[in-house]
C-alpha cells in the first residue's frame, strides 16, 4: 500500500513540474513557429547551418523556460537546510528579524552560461576571426573602388534608424533594428547586445532570415533600378594581387580603423587577423582551426542561445512584427544605394562598371556576390561578375562593421 | 507635487517629434559621413600601397634580370653544369628512375635558384622493429 502511494505521489510530482501545467498559449505558438523554422531549414536548407540551432534552441526555452534562467540565491532558515540537505557551513548568513538565514545559491539553466558568449560580446568577434580566414580580399585590393559600394550599401542601417525611432523605438532600439541592414549576422548581434539586448532574438531572426532570402529579395529590386545596357557590361579583368599586398592588407585596415574608430576594433580586429592567418601561409593549423573548429563550435553555442532568446513571452510583441517590417526595409534600402552608386560609377568611369555588383554591397558574404553574378548572366551569360562582384561584397562587411562603430559611438 | 522633477524620466520615455527629428538627422549625418570617410581613406591608402609595392617588386624583378644579364656578359659560354657535380654515390639496387624521383623532389623543394646537392642515396637498412611499426600503426591509423 505504501509503495503504491508512494508511486502515486510521484507521478503527481512529475505531472506537477510538467511542461502541462507551467507552459503558457505563446510558449505552445512558439513550439509550432520553430517547428516551422526546423523544416524551413531541413527541408528547404534556408540556411541551415544557422537556422537548424536557432529553431531547435527556440524549441528547447519555450519546452521548458528554465534552460535560460540565471542563477539565484534563496534566503534558507537553518531548518529549511535540514530539510533540503543544504550544508549550512560554508553559506553566508544573514540575521532578518532576529531569524539566521542562509544565502543558497541555486545554479542557472544550461544556456544562460553558454549564451555570456553572446550577451559578453565574444561570439561575434569570434565568428569573424573564421571569416577573416576564409575571406580573400584580392578583389578588394586589386579594385578598392569598390569600397564606395560596400560604403554605400550601409545608407540602409541609417535610414531604418530614422523608421525605428518614428515608430517609437528609443535611439539604442533604433541602432540596433538599423543594423540589420548591413545583412551581417555576428555584426547585427555584437551590435544589440550592447544597445538593447532584450530585442536580441527578433533581430538575430530577422537578420538570419534575410540573409537567407538574398537571392530572392535582391533581383527584383536590382533589375527596377537599372537598364538592361548596364547590366550587361561585361568588366575588364581585375589585376593580379601580390602576396605582399595581401599580408599589408589585413595590418593597414586594423590600424586605420582601429584608431579612427575603436569601437569598431573588437569585429574589425579579429576579421584582420582571421585574415592575417590565412595570407600569411605561415600558421597554417591556427588558420584552419579557427575556420573550422572554433567556427563551428561558436556557431552551435550562439545558433541554440540566440534562438533561446526567443521566448514566447519575449517575441510574440508587436515589437517583434515592427523589427522584421523594418528589417526588411533596412535590407532593401541598402541593395538599393548599392545599385544606385553603381550607377554613379557606371556613369563616372564611362561604362566600365557593371552597376549589378552594387548590391554586393550588403554584406552576407558570398550570397550577394552570386545574385549579381547571377542576375548579370540572364542579360549576357557570358558574362562573370563573380569576382568583380566580391570586391563590394567583403567591403561590405568592413563598412557594416564600421557603421556598427558609428552607431555604437553616437547613440550607445 | 512638482512634476518638473519627472520631466527628464518623461523625456527618456518618449521622444518629442522634433526631438526624434534631431536625433535622426544626427545619426544619419554621422553614419554617412564616418562610414564613407573611413572607407575613401583606406581607398588612397590602398592605392597608395599597392602602387609602392608594385614599383618594389618591379625594382626587384629589374635587378635580377640585371643579374641575369651580367652574367651571361661574363660566361657566354656557361660550362655545362653536370661536370661540377660529384658523381652521387647510389646503392646498388636503386633504380635510376628512384634517383631521378628524388633529384626531381628536392629540385622542387628548394627552386632552381638555390643550390642542393643530393650526395647519396642509400637504401634503409632492416627497416622498423616490431614494436616501432606498432607505434607508427598506432599514430597514423585513421580516426
Amino acid at each position: 500500500m505504501e509503495i503504491l502511494q508512494g508511486f502515486m505521489e510521484a507521478v503527481q510530482g512529475i505531472f506537477k513540474s510538467s511542461g502541462i501545467l507551467t507552459l503558457n498559449w505563446q510558449n505552445y505558438v512558439m513550439i509550432g513557429v520553430s517547428i516551422f523554422l526546423l523544416y524551413l531549414a531541413i527541408k528547404k536548407q534556408y540556411e541551415p547551418l544557422l537556422l537548424l540551432p536557432i529553431a531547435f534552441g527556440m524549441l528547447l526555452v519555450n519546452l521548458y523556460p528554465a534552460i535560460m534562467a540565471p542563477p539565484t540565491t534563496e534566503l534558507l532558515t537553518a531548518e529549511q537546510c535540514a530539510q533540503q540537505n543544504v550544508a549550512t557551513s560554508g553559506h553566508a548568513a544573514t540575521v532578518i528579524n532576529g531569524i539566521t538565514y542562509y544565502e543558497n545559491p541555486t545554479y542557472g539553466g544550461l544556456f544562460y552560461y553558454l549564451y555570456q558568449g553572446v550577451k559578453l560580446g565574444i561570439y561575434p568577434p569570434l565568428i569573424f576571426l573564421g571569416i577573416g580566414c576564409m575571406t580573400d580580399f584580392g578583389p578588394l585590393i586589386s579594385n578598392p573602388k569598390s569600397l564606395i559600394l560596400g560604403a554605400a550599401a550601409q545608407i540602409g542601417i541609417f535610414i531604418t534608424f530614422t523608421g525605428a525611432i518614428f515608430l517609437g523605438f528609443t535611439e539604442a532600439e533604433a541602432g540596433a533594428i538599423g543594423i540589420i541592414g548591413g545583412a551581417d549576422g555576428p555584426t547585427a548581434i555584437y551590435v544589440t547586445t550592447k544597445l538593447a539586448p532584450h530585442l536580441l532574438g527578433s533581430i538575430a531572426i530577422a537578420a538570419y532570415s534575410y540573409m537567407a532570402l538574398v537571392p530572392i529579395i535582391q533581383p527584383p529590386i536590382m533589375k527596377a533600378l537599372t537598364t538592361k545596357k548596364e547590366r550587361s557590361v561585361v568588366m575588364e579583368q581585375l589585376r593580379p594581387v601580390s602576396k605582399l599586398e595581401k599580408i599589408m592588407f589585413p595590418v593597414i585596415v586594423v590600424i586605420l580603423i582601429a584608431i579612427f574608430l575603436p569601437d569598431a576594433a573588437p569585429l574589425v580586429g579579429m576579421l584582420m587577423l582571421g585574415n592575417l592567418f590565412k595570407e600569411s601561409g605561415v600558421v597554417d593549423r591556427i588558420a584552419k582551426a579557427a575556420q573550422n573548429e572554433l567556427m563551428n563550435i561558436i556557431t552551435i553555442f550562439l545558433g541554440t542561445t540566440v534562438g533561446a532568446t526567443a521566448s514566447g513571452q519575449n517575441f510574440l510583441t508587436w515589437d517583434t512584427l515592427k523589427i522584421i517590417a523594418l528589417g526588411l526595409i533596412a535590407f532593401c534600402m541598402g541593395t538599393a544605394f548599392g545599385v544606385m552608386f553603381g550607377k554613379i560609377m557606371y556613369k563616372a568611369t564611362g561604362g566600365k562598371v557593371n552597376p549589378l555588383i552594387g548590391s554586393a554591397g550588403v554584406s552576407a558574404v558570398p550570397m550577394a556576390a552570386r545574385v549579381s553574378q547571377r542576375v548579370g548572366q540572364q542579360e549576357n551569360p557570358g558574362n562573370f561578375l563573380l569576382m568583380h562582384a566580391m570586391g563590394p561584397n567583403v567591403a561590405g562587411v568592413i563598412g557594416s562593421a564600421v557603421a556598427a562603430g558609428v552607431l555604437l559611438n553616437v547613440v550607445g | 507635487m512638482n512634476f518638473s522633477n519627472l520631466m527628464p524620466l518623461l523625456h527618456t520615455a518618449e521622444l518629442s517629434l522634433a526631438e526624434k527629428g534631431i536625433s535622426s538627422a544626427k545619426v544619419i549625418l554621422t553614419g554617412f559621413v564616418v562610414v564613407f570617410a573611413v572607407l575613401i581613406l583606406l581607398i588612397l591608402i590602398i592605392n597608395l600601397y599597392s602602387f609602392i609595392v608594385s614599383k618594389a617588386l618591379n625594382n626587384d624583378k629589374n635587378k635580377k634580370k640585371q643579374k641575369i644579364v651580367e652574367t651571361k656578359n661574363t660566361s657566354p659560354v656557361p660550362k655545362p653544369v653536370t661536370s661540377k657535380i660529384p658523381a652521387q654515390k647510389v646503392d646498388d639496387g636503386v633504380s635510376e628512375e628512384v634517383v631521378a624521383v628524388i633529384s626531381a623532389a628536392v629540385a622542387s623543394m628548394y627552386g632552381y635558384s638555390e643550390k642542393a646537392k643530393i650526395k647519396s642515396i642509400k637504401k634503409s637498412s632492416g627497416g622498423r622493429s616490431a614494436w616501432a611499426n606498432a607505434g607508427v600503426l598506432e599514430n597514423t591509423r585513421p580516426f
